[in-house]
């Protein structure tokens, strides 16, 4: 299949997330199948109610790592597009703060793909959650990055 | 080899709890060349003590990649110690 990187599209964003123009985004004649995920706000965390949350990134990091993200959907899966946007800032319940959706021709690529690239962002991309509750709030348990061998460089 | 110990200016940027633990987002650094990113977080641990339990749960990045904390740092680095991350 060609593969044009600029049918693939990426973003940090700081309003809502415009979902349907994502999905009209990786949409194409080609495919014949989109699969999304939406991951929006939940009302508690672990027991306690949620207020609201804050999402905090290391931005240029945070696209680079979204965009090899992409890059390597592409390399694993038979797919068409991949759309990824993470908003930042506050958002309220029930508000989304990651769509990934992604074409193919089949299906299958399409779930493995999107499957891949969500849980490969939560490991891997440098956003933070902090969760805001009636008395207090608290920055999310996250997970560490793995962390790549030393590399020699050549002096300079 | 130089002969005088020159000194390599690095820019710091904080994320999350470890900026809210040394109160800024970012701030430009001197360190002595040869230094790793582990000697310059071990010099945030001397000013900013609490940093010392964090230290197993930070990755290090050096110009928006990952590295290991053994890289030397280079002028005009921009380096991070970044949280577990928790996007999505």
């Amino acid at each position: 299949m060609s593969y044009l990187p600029t049918d693939d599209h990426f973003e940090l964003v700081h309003k809502p997330i415009d979902v349907d123009a994502l999905l009209r985004h990786v949409r194409a004649g080609q495919d014949g199948a989109i699969v999304i995920f939406d991951g929006f706000v939940r009302n508690e965390s672990h027991g306690r109610p949620t207020l609201h949350l804050e999402y905090e990134a290391y931005e240029s990091m945070a696209l680079t790592k979204i965009r090899e993200i992409g890059a390597q959907a592409h390399e694993r899966f038979s797919i068409d597009r991949v759309a990824i946007a993470h908003r930042l800032g506050r958002l309220e319940i029930g508000e989304t703060s990651v769509l990934i959706a992604v074409s193919a021709p089949h299906r299958a690529a399409a779930f493995d793909a999107c499957r891949f690239a969500i849980d490969t962002l939560k490991k891997t991309v440098p956003i933070w959650k902090k969760e805001f509750f009636a008395d207090g709030a608290v920055w999310a348990d996250g997970e560490i990055p793995p962390a790549p061998p030393i590399r020699v460089e050549p002096a300079s | 080899m130089p002969t005088v110990a020159s000194k390599l200016r690095v820019k710091v940027i904080f994320f999350g709890r470890i900026r809210e633990l040394v109160g800024r987002s970012e701030e430009f650094e001197e360190v002595p060349e040869g230094a790793t990113l582990g000697d310059l977080f071990d010099r945030y641990v001397t000013k900013y003590p609490q940093l010392a339990g964090f230290r197993s749960s930070l990755v290090a990045s050096r110009n928006q990649e990952f590295v290991a904390w053994g890289t030397r740092v280079a002028a005009g680095d921009d380096i991070a110690f970044l949280p577990p991350v928790s996007g999505g």
